[in-house]
């Protein structure tokens, strides 16, 4: 290596030192890029997403479906570590880029909190994509039955209120309890919490509604 | 008249009336000479026989000869008319005066004639000449001066209208002198005479003439001479006046009447002073202004005056006076006190007694239509009324007017409540297509449903033609509402834009939501333009409020 630089690099020197025998810096080394495989000084990197109790199941079901995008398209390794409960992911030598790790860890994470698998599978190809949680008592501090009719409120009869949201924000809603996780991208998330907050607090459905039609529609003005 | 002559006829006109009378019924209905000649002659007798009794008849006798039986009966009817009403006056006269007939029966010698005076005495007892004063004392004088002048052959019926005036006024007085009246009526003003003048009046409105004989007068003189001296006194002292008017009279029968009333007008023309005004009349001109004020309370003196001139206690005038001064009393304490309430205009609970309002009969004008009574025809009328309604279809329902609308409806983006079936990623990759290529149409929940039921009626459609064996006419145009989206115009033409164009599908007065008048900024009046500031800060506080909340 070191004698195959110098010939590339004699043949140009040879002709500067030709030229010139006095003191010259050596030109700039090119570099081509790292691949993630030798980030951090060729170590492999890893993720470790823990698997809450209630999304063991269908994890188990929905396995493949998780696996086959992340293993294949993305280039990481996959592995479920029951032992530890844990989903391990790591980079593998043609991992193209060092964000698909992120990416997946995202997924992954996103499953576990409660989305659906096509909709957290949107977090892989887009990049803008965000999920954002928060809890109802950090709106309002509500105890007992009205924490129970303002999670009643949120969803609504059937879901119907929270598919509502859903639909013309473009965001997935998961109401888990007392958390509330929203994953979209970063505008439509603003929307979606904002109309969800105010369901906490006690606005009927319908203006709920009637609000988010005019903000939407605004939105939509926009382009 | 040739009385043998009469005689001879009467005698066959009395067979005639006898053979009259025995003729059957029967043999009226054909019609024979000798019946009629006889009836002819019978009713000649007739006539003539009633003629003395009615005076004012034109005819001496029956007229037969030549003459139609309308023409005859007419001439009977002429004479019996007033002839019928005498006698009923005197029939009633007798009903009243049982006295009289026995008066009539002493009276019988002097035969008809003394009868007839008797019968015109009795007639003006109740006949009165209250206004003429004048003329009962020129008719009075008249008659002194015919009983002076012509106490014999006063069978001239030249002068018997006014022999009878005057025999009236005479005998009125004479009956008035008898009766002793009270202080209202003396020599000039007499209620009795008053009322037989005026019978007298209805007497030549009807034609009827009442005989005066040479006997009647004597009659008369001797009621005369039963009178007070003033009476002759008076009388006398209008006899110079009233002989010019005897002179002018000489008339015949038939100008008696017009003669009479002559002789009142000219009784009242020639009022003279001396009427009023003489030595004796001073006294009866006093007398009747005392009659006048008798009227009055204050004279009651006067009349105080005249009942101590009479005798025998309070007349029937003086009865009849103390009636009418009662009432009078009675009518003006009536309008000097108080009205009854019903007559006192508006009248409210407390101004009357109580429960006097149930006694009265009362009229309310009800502006209140009355309630329908429901009679069987009025419940028939209805019900044939429904059926007929509903036979026909025929219901007053209420047409909803419909608002016109001008603006074309905007489409209501709908809210899908249920799950969406795409994953986010979808939805994000169909966002980025439409940002990319507009034209790829974007169907919203509600195209997608309106596709499926397209869809759906198509299918249904399908079969149903083909049970008509595919003939069918065709659907009729109708003017759909067109949704239009608000994307622009060029994206919708162009399949592939590159560039995206401002210009929107929707005109601006379709975008436009807001309501109102819009003014510009220099259009406003200051108070608007307060009105637009307060708003502006308003909002701003709002959210100046909400972002302090967010950050807390």
């Amino acid at each position: 290596m070191s004698a195959e630089a110098p010939t590339s690099m004699e043949t140009e020197t040879v002709a500067s030192e030709t030229k010139l025998e006095s003191n010259t810096l050596p030109p700039k080394p090119k570099f081509e890029p790292l691949k993630a495989h030798e980030m951090s000084d060729g170590r492999i990197q890893f993720r470790k997403v823990s698997v809450p109790p209630h999304r063991y199941s269908p994890l188990k079901k929905y396995w493949m479906d998780i696996y086959t995008p992340i293993y294949e398209q993305m280039n990481i390794d996959i592995r479920m570590n029951l032992k530890a409960r844990k989903v391990e992911l790591k980079t593998r030598s043609d991992t193209p880029d060092v964000s698909n790790l992120q990416k997946c860890a995202d997924f992954v994470q996103a499953f576990m909190l409660g989305f659906d698998v096509p909709d957290a599978i949107a977090l892989l190809r887009l990049d803008e994509l965000y999920v954002e949680s928060f809890e109802i008592k950090d709106v309002k501090t509500l105890r007992g039955e009205h924490l129970s009719r303002a999670i009643g409120r949120l969803s609504g009869k059937g879901g119907k209120t929270k598919f509502a949201i859903e639909n013309t924000t473009k965001t997935r809603i998961v109401i888990a309890d007392t958390k509330i996780h929203i994953l979209g991208s970063f505008a439509n998330i603003k929307i979606a919490r904002d109309s969800l907050c105010s369901l906490i607090l006690g606005s009927p459905a319908g203006k709920v509604y009637s609000k988010l039609r005019q903000v939407t529609a605004r939105l939509a003005e926009r382009f | 008249m040739i009385p043998s002559a009469m005689a001879s006829s009467t005698e066959t006109a009395l067979e005639s009336l006898h053979h009259i009378k025995s003729t059957e019924p029967p043999e009226w209905l054909v019609p024979k000479q000798e019946l009629s000649q006889a009836v002819r002659a019978a009713s000649k007798l007739l006539f003539s026989s009633l003629k003395p009794y009615c005076p004012k008849s034109p005819f001496d006798q029956l007229l037969t000869e030549g003459f139609d039986v309308e023409q005859i009966w007419q001439q009977i009817d002429l004479q019996s008319q007033p002839l019928l009403s005498s006698l009923r006056r005197e029939v009633k006269k007798f009903e009243k005066h049982p006295e009289e007939i026995s008066k009539l029966k002493d009276g019988g010698v002097g035969g008809g004639e003394k009868k007839k005076k008797v019968l015109e005495q009795i007639e003006t007892d109740n006949v009165v000449n209250d206004d003429e004063d004048d003329d009962d004392m020129d008719m009075d004088e008249d008659e002194d001066d015919e009983e002076e002048e012509d106490e014999e052959g006063e069978e001239e019926e030249d002068e018997e209208g006014e022999e009878e005036e005057k025999e009236r006024g005479t005998e009125e007085e004479s009956e008035n002198e008898g009766e002793e009246k009270g202080g209202i009526e003396d020599k000039f003003l007499k209620i009795k005479e008053l009322q037989e003048y005026l019978e007298e009046d209805e007497a030549r409105e009807f034609g009827l003439k009442k005989k005066k004989t040479k006997a009647e007068s004597k009659k008369e003189e001797e009621d005369t001479e039963e009178e007070g001296d003033d009476d002759d006194e008076e009388d006398e002292n209008e006899g110079s006046e009233d002989d010019d008017d005897e002179a002018e009279e000489e008339e015949d029968e038939l100008g008696l009447f017009d003669g009479n009333d002559e002789e009142d007008e000219d009784d009242l023309e020639n009022a003279r002073y001396e009427d009023f005004f003489s030595r004796k009349k001073n006294k009866s001109s006093k007398e009747k202004a005392k009659s006048r004020d008798m009227l009055e309370e204050d004279s009651g003196s006067d009349d105080e005056q005249d009942v101590d001139k009479r005798k025998d206690g309070p007349s029937k005038h003086e009865k009849e006076l103390d009636k009418l001064r009662s009432k009078i009393e009675e009518m003006e304490k009536a309008n000097l006190d108080p009205k009854v309430w019903t007559m006192r205009g508006e009248v409210t609970a407390a101004q009357r007694q109580k429960n006097s309002a149930l006694e009265v009969d009362l009229d309310f004008e009800h502006n209140v239509r009355p309630a329908p009574v429901i009679t069987e025809e009025v419940t028939a009328s209805l019900e044939d009324l429904i059926k007929t309604r509903i036979s026909e279809g025929l219901f007053d329902d209420v047409q909803k007017a419909r608002t016109s609308s001008s603006k074309a409806p905007r489409e209501i983006k709908e809210l899908d409540e249920s799950k969406s079936k795409k994953g986010l990623a979808e939805v994000y990759e169909e966002e980025f297509f439409q940002k990319t290529d507009p034209a790829s149409a974007l169907l919203t929940f509600s195209d997608e449903l309106k596709k499926e039921a397209s869809m759906l009626f198509k299918k249904l459609c399908l079969k149903l033609d083909a049970l008509s064996h595919f003939h069918f006419t065709p659907k009729p145009v109708v003017e759909d509402m067109s949704i239009q989206t608000n994307v622009p115009a060029l994206a919708m033409e162009e399949i592939a834009p590159m560039a995206v164009s401002d210009a929107a599908m929707l005109a601006p007065e379709e975008v436009f939501s807001g309501k109102g008048d819009i003014k510009e900024e220099a259009e406003l009046t200051k108070a608007e333009r307060k009105r637009r500031r307060a708003n502006k800060k308003r909002k701003f506080k709002a959210e100046a409020a909400k972002r302090m909340g967010k950050k807390a």
